[in-house]
């Protein structure tokens, strides 16, 4: 039972705090709305510098710092959609190897949309699922040596999951696009595969990003504009890259620190309605392995929430991509109510519900059962686990 | 059995059948017959007593869109897809799909099946012959007027019905006659509420 006469007290303490947080938040950002206009005047000796800082890295720990590619003030306001458009989304979801299940399977389940805006041709709407367990489908991901062993792991199969929703990207895009029609292709959430970094495993995650920009190449050689959506984006890359231009110490930050600040902070109130932000290139340092594909990005304020818009560095260079990805992507945030309407399509098609996870289970069951092997997967713990017992 | 089908058993009961009408199809109109074959040949007669329109999925909630018709299509073009239209029909009756008249017509019991349509069966409207062989002695119309769908007005079922047998057989007398016909079985159904059943041939 909660006592609610002795918790009053820390409801009160709780208000207070939450005030004191709010004003050093106003503090902040009132600070980075300076910092943000002072420092685009010879905004390009300042993206110098910090390309310098970054050359250095490794000597001393610094934050992922912004690279400007134009005014890191820029605010720009959004054209007209073109009208007919396509634009094709994916997304995917996934059943994780089970312990108790062998050999090793998993299951991914990829959704294609393909929405031709301002025509009444047919949409595609639709997800295939993937069971696989062969060994030789991961073969070519090992290395050699002390690497060349890998288990699949959730951080392995997410992986895949990813590198198989940009390549149905791809094949989408390349299917669905029709001449004389532009064509945008959007990904959810980041392009920039920075959670490959935590596998521990050098060879595997060379292989995993080799084969990530190998999927970003085809785009490329077909002149397909690629493009994500970070939605709630907890980024602060360019917070950084004002704090590095008010020349903020990072072992020693001042008490007026802009830490703590995201750029969608910022940018909620640096732009309006609609608009979008200058382009930066992230400085993660997965990017290395990008070669021609570095990630660039915009912020775009659509409605009360900014959300990210990521693109390879070739995107952002031809003409007038920027502003399609802006128009496409601000439509559809108006659309969906707040987020991407075709990403939202895809992610209801890719998601795979608890019940449907028991019920693949169920199958996969009966299916060695009738085929008189060992049925592994109904054993002990895991079986209990899902059909609890009365 | 030849028209195509307009819809596809989800629910299914001895009682009642549920259908979702097929893409590019419409619904089959409110107290219209429709009919359903079985896989073992036993042919479900059934009457639909509720149409309704909603979303396929059942946490997808429609909301105002402020868009015209032709915008939607193509602007949001998934829409209409997550769009479904389903039925419920009151099944009266069935044929064993052996017995015949000595005509050579399907003998049709005016009762409930021994079975209910398997799920995923498909249901096709009655063509006019099959109508018209649910006619006298209507006992099809004591089911309906004794165990009414809680959830339909009865007598504009009722009144849905005499029309489409009209239709059945023909307007001019043969159809004036049936409807004839089966208002005297309903009249004494009714026990001769001469105030209802005057209120429910008005609406014929």
């Amino acid at each position: 039972m909660l006592d609610f006469h002795r918790l009053a007290g820390q409801f009160q303490d709780f208000s207070a705090y939450r005030r004191d947080e709010d004003r050093r938040h106003a503090d902040r950002l009132a600070g980075a709305l300076d910092a943000l206009t002072a420092c685009s005047t010879g905004w390009e000796s300042l993206r110098d510098a910090v390309l310098a800082e970054a050359a250095e890295r490794g000597r001393r720990h610094t934050p992922l710092r912004a690279i400007p590619h134009d005014a890191p003030d820029g605010c720009h306001a959004c054209g007209p959609r073109p009208t007919p458009v396509t634009v094709v989304a994916t997304d995917g979801s996934q059943i994780y190897p089970e312990r108790h299940v062998e050999p090793t399977c998993y299951l991914l389940n990829v959704s294609r949309v393909a929405f031709h805006y301002g025509t009444e041709e047919p949409c595609v709407i639709e997800a295939v699922p993937q069971l696989r367990y062969r060994a030789r489908d991961l073969e070519d991901l090992a290395g050699e040596g002390d690497d060349a062993r890998f288990d699949v792991t959730v951080e392995v199969v997410s992986a895949l999951r990813d590198e198989l929703e940009l390549v149905t990207l791809y094949e989408t895009a390349a299917a669905e696009r029709r001449s004389g029609r532009p064509v945008v292709a959007l990904a959810d959430g980041t392009l920039i595969r920075w959670m490959l970094r935590g596998m521990k495993n050098r060879a595997l995650e060379e292989r995993l990003v080799a084969r990530y920009v190998e999927a970003l190449e085809c785009f490329r050689a077909d002149g397909l504009p690629v493009a994500s959506y970070v939605s709630l984006p907890a980024n602060a890359e360019v917070v950084h890259l004002l704090r590095f231009w008010r020349g903020e110490d990072d072992q020693a930050p001042p008490e007026d620190t802009l830490r703590g600040l995201l750029d969608r902070h910022l940018f909620e109130r640096a732009l309006d309605e609609g608009e979008r932000s200058a382009v930066f290139a992230s400085g993660s340092r997965i990017l290395d392995e990008y070669g021609a594909h570095h990630i660039v990005y915009f912020y775009v304020r659509a409605g009360r929430e900014v959300g990210r818009v990521e693109m390879p560095q070739w995107v952002a260079e031809q003409p007038g991509w920027v502003d399609l990805l802006h128009a496409v992507v601000l439509d559809e945030v108006e659309k969906g109510g707040g987020y991407p309407m075709i990403l939202s399509e895809a992610h209801e098609r890719a998601v795979v519900r608890a019940r449907e996870k028991d019920v693949f289970y169920r199958i996969l069951e009966r299916q060695m059962r009738s085929a008189g092997l060992p049925t592994t997967v109904a054993s002990g713990k895991a079986a209990s686990k899902r059909t609890p017992r009365i | 059995m030849d028209a195509p089908p307009v819809a596809e058993v989800i629910e299914s009961s001895t009682r009642h059948v549920v259908a979702e009408v097929l893409k590019d199809q419409e619904a089959p109109p409110f107290g219209t017959w429709v009919e359903i074959e079985t896989q073992e040949g036993v042919v479900l007669y059934a009457l639909v007593s509720h149409a309704e329109t909603g979303s396929v999925e059942p946490g997808r909630q429609a909301v105002a869109l402020g868009r015209s018709r032709d915008e939607i299509r193509r602007e949001m073009p998934h829409v209409f897809e997550l769009i479904r239209t389903t039925f419920r029909a009151v099944v009266l009756g069935y044929w064993d799909g052996r017995s015949r008249t000595p005509e050579g017509a399907p003998r049709v019991h005016q009762t409930l099946p021994p079975r209910p349509a398997a799920l995923h069966d498909f249901v096709r409207p009655c063509g006019p012959e099959a109508v018209a062989r649910l006619g006298a002695p209507y006992d099809f119309l004591r089911s309906l007027a004794t165990f009414p769908d809680p959830a339909v007005p009865a007598d504009d079922l009722l009144a849905a019905v005499l029309r489409g047998l009209r239709r059945a057989h023909g307007d001019g007398d043969p159809g004036q006659r049936a409807v004839l016909d089966a208002g005297r079985a309903l009249a004494r159904l009714l026990h001769d509420d001469h105030e209802r059943l005057q209120s429910i041939l008005r609406r014929v």
